[in-house]
């Protein structure tokens, strides 16, 4: 065994470069490339995060079904690129605290290659940032604040719900028109809340609207009745409501207790279909946005909802709604495009997406959908939708009233999304 | 000004009873036993899904075996869910208080820990049999509906609710100050050991007052339930204002959780009207203020105990 003696100038020298290498390890580069050895034939990995608990809980499990329904629509085809896809669910509790704590593990522990899934925009925007921050592509499947694809969009984050601003442009003309111009908004004191109400008072004055007043309600409100006594005392004759979650199950509740469903005409922002599944047409007041209906008059509509019903049978939300159907085609066009360009690689992903065109029949929808290249968000049909008078069935809640061109309810929003570069966006690719 | 304000004080007060009677059962347990029951939310949501189970076919209950009983008019159904309700949620009470009874005379954390683990397991308990979608509790006709006030609509079902709240209060304390059983119960919580030596069961006595306390959690979560609508987290939003309720009213007093719960109501009914986005805040601004110079509270030294 030789021993190589080590002099006082080696060892500093060493010490020095070994030191340098640290530091640089240590404090830069800034940009994560987590770029594993080429691909195989190991699972593709999508983290799902979707809510099982808080405000969102249960839409939170009705769009993790849409996205499971098409993970095993995919493997019985067997897989994407020959390769099975695995997913990895963990409760994001409809909190961005543990949205972050989420995605961070999803990425860094259980090496998923996407990530998926969010209801409420704070933690869609949280999980993003922290998907940015690594490459990782991520798809907000049902958070629908205006600012998700406009001040906190990301190049890594597709948006695939309409957002508050689409749901506003189509329904304000046609309010203002029939009910009067003096509005009265409420909105939840959150970024959803905030975004989607600073939204329709944009677009609710643009159309000719007097805004008498704007109340920011709390997160948790539980009880409505002195802000409905407010209202009346207002006479406003619309009400324009960014309420969600909880808080418009039980806003809902108490409008319809107190007799006020019917005057002033309420607008509501969109009632996505788990928070009114079970309650009755009744549940459904005033006038709403939604994405689809599983009675939409269109090819493919019946056979989604048989699928549905065969691979959820006991489920109690028996026939699927806005959120699952988001789920359902946001995943399927994320697996669609990974076998288009043969990949997992982020970069190649993100591009195929970016100015992606589906079609109306594909999507089961009206008009074709386009995902915004310089927003990332999907540009969709909007229906608007009132409580069903005549339905034909216990889940028939919904009257379709009218549909919008995405090009006609352009949400604005993205004037103010300034995406990462290319070069500014971490490789990301768990091969 | 004034003539827009009534209806929010009337709206505040109405608000306040049902505040009371989120508070009463929890009152009684941590009064007479000085456990701080934190299932007690847990307890309410249960009683609320077990009149649920009764009102309605899809329920929770076998709707083949029962179909002759949904058959029923609203009304003999509703009585019967204010009924079986507290009856249910107070023999899990039973059982969660014969859980408890290793933890008497040791650290009062353990009570807590325990309490919040039943309200855990019941919340998951909730979860598994009834999921995770909203529930609507269906009230008879005649308590539905908005009625006519002058230029306002108001909620029948609110004020039957504050009148039935002000009556649970009522019949609560001629329990407690006029029968020989609320005097043992006041006894024992006053000096178990003597209630003991003049020959009372004094395990019995804490068994009926927990079971006692969750069936009042049950009879608030049915009143409650057609106003806040029937979640598995609903529990949380009981729990919360309760607990409020009981420390600014003063731990142990009956009257004084009773005007806690009052004032909470005006403070929160008021600032919804005039400020909503303080709404919720307020009720812990008004306990900060209240417990900064009072520290037991409204009513700290009158307790229903020392009574």
């Amino acid at each position: 065994m030789s021993m190589k003696a080590v002099n006082r100038r080696s060892f500093l020298k060493t010490s020095l470069l070994g030191g340098a290498a640290g530091g640089a390890a240590l404090f830069g580069p800034w940009t994560h490339n987590r770029v594993y050895a080429a691909a195989s034939d190991k699972p593709i990995r999508i983290g799902l995060t979707h809510d099982a608990s808080g405000q969102f809980a249960n839409s939170g499990q009705a769009e993790k079904r849409g996205s499971e329904m098409a993970v095993a629509e995919f493997n019985a085809k067997g897989g994407v690129l020959g390769r099975k896809i695995e997913t990895v669910w963990m409760d994001t509790e409809t909190n961005p605290q543990t949205g972050t704590r989420v995605a961070e593990r999803m990425i860094t522990r259980e090496n998923v290659h996407f990530l998926a899934g969010a209801v409420q925009s704070g933690t869609a925007n949280a999980i993003s940032q922290v998907a940015q921050k690594y490459g990782c592509v991520y798809f907000n499947t049902n958070s629908s604040s205006p600012t998700e694809s406009g001040a906190n969009c990301h190049r890594v984050k597709f948006v695939w719900d309409g957002n508050g601003e689409n749901f506003s442009k189509a329904a304000a003309r046609n309010a203002i028109n029939s009910f009067g111009n003096n509005w009265l908004l409420i909105y939840n004191d959150y970024v959803w809340g905030q975004n989607t109400n600073a939204a329709t008072k944009k677009v609710a004055t643009e159309y000719g609207a007097t805004v008498m007043d704007e109340i920011a309600i709390p997160v948790g409100t539980r009880d409505w009745s002195s802000v409905l006594l407010k209202i009346q005392q207002m006479k406003p004759d619309v009400v324009a409501a960014a309420v969600g979650g909880d808080d418009f199950k039980v806003m809902r509740q108490q409008v319809h207790d107190m007799g006020l469903d019917r005057n002033p005409a309420w607008i509501n922002n969109q009632q996505d279909w788990p928070d009114i599944f079970g309650l009755g047409a009744d549940a459904a007041f005033g006038v709403f946005g939604t994405t689809w209906y599983h009675y939409l008059d269109l090819p493919g509509v019946p056979e989604f909802v048989k699928q549905y019903q065969e691979m959820y049978p006991t489920t109690r939300i028996s026939v699927p709604g806005n959120v699952t159907y988001n789920g359902y085609v946001a995943m399927r066009e994320l697996l669609r495009v990974v076998e288009e360009v043969g990949s997992t690689d982020n970069m190649k992903v993100i591009k195929a997406l970016e100015g992606r065109v589906m079609t109306a029949k594909d999507r089961m929808q009206h008009f074709d959908a386009v995902i915004d290249a310089n927003s990332h968000q999907v540009q969709q049909t909007i229906y608007l939708a009132e409580g069903n008078a005549k339905p034909r069935d216990d889940t028939d809640y919904f009257n379709i009233l009218s549909w919008s061109d995405p090009e006609a309810i352009r949400s604005s929003a993205g004037d103010e999304c300034k995406l990462e570069s290319y070069a500014d966006t971490p490789s990301y690719d768990q091969g | 000004m004034l003539y827009d304000l009534i209806p929010h004080i009337i709206n505040g007060l109405a608000l306040g009873l049902l505040f009371a009677l989120l508070a009463l059962g929890f009152m009684l347990i941590i009064g007479v036993m000085e456990v701080i029951n934190l299932a007690h939310g847990s307890l309410f949501a249960l009683g609320a899904y077990v009149a649920l189970a009764v009102m309605v076919p899809d329920g929770g209950l076998p709707y083949a075996f029962m179909e002759p009983y949904y058959a029923l008019p609203d009304v003999p159904r509703y009585v019967i869910a204010l009924i079986v309700g507290p009856l249910v949620v107070a023999v899990v009470g039973a059982g969660l208080e014969l859980c408890l009874r290793r933890t008497y005379g040791q650290d009062p954390l353990y009570g807590l820990l325990l309490t919040f683990g039943a309200a855990l397991v019941l919340e998951e308990g909730i979860r598994e049999i009834w999921g995770s979608s909203e529930y609507y509790l269906p009230i008879p006709r005649g308590i539905s509906g908005g009625f006519i006030a002058g230029d306002l609509i108001y909620s029948t079902y609110r004020i039957y609710a504050a009148i039935f709240a002000a009556a649970m209060i009522g019949l609560l304390w001629l329990f407690l100050n006029r029968t020989p059983y609320g005097a043992i119960i006041k006894a024992g919580a006053h000096d178990g050991e003597m209630v003991r030596a003049l020959g009372h069961n004094l395990s019995r006595l804490r068994l009926f007052v927990f079971a006692f306390g969750a069936a009042l959690a049950a009879i608030a979560g049915i009143i409650m339930a057609p106003i806040w609508g029937i979640r598995p987290v609903v529990g949380v939003d009981a729990v919360v204002p309760a607990f409020v309720v009981i420390v600014l009213g003063g731990v142990g007093s009956f009257w004084g959780a009773v005007s806690a719960g009052l004032l909470v109501g005006l403070v929160v009914g008021l600032t919804a009207a005039f400020a909503t986005d303080w709404s919720l805040l307020s009720m812990y601004l008004l306990l900060l203020a209240v417990v900064t110079f009072r520290s037991r509270g409204l009513a700290g030294k009158a307790s229903v105990l020392e009574s």
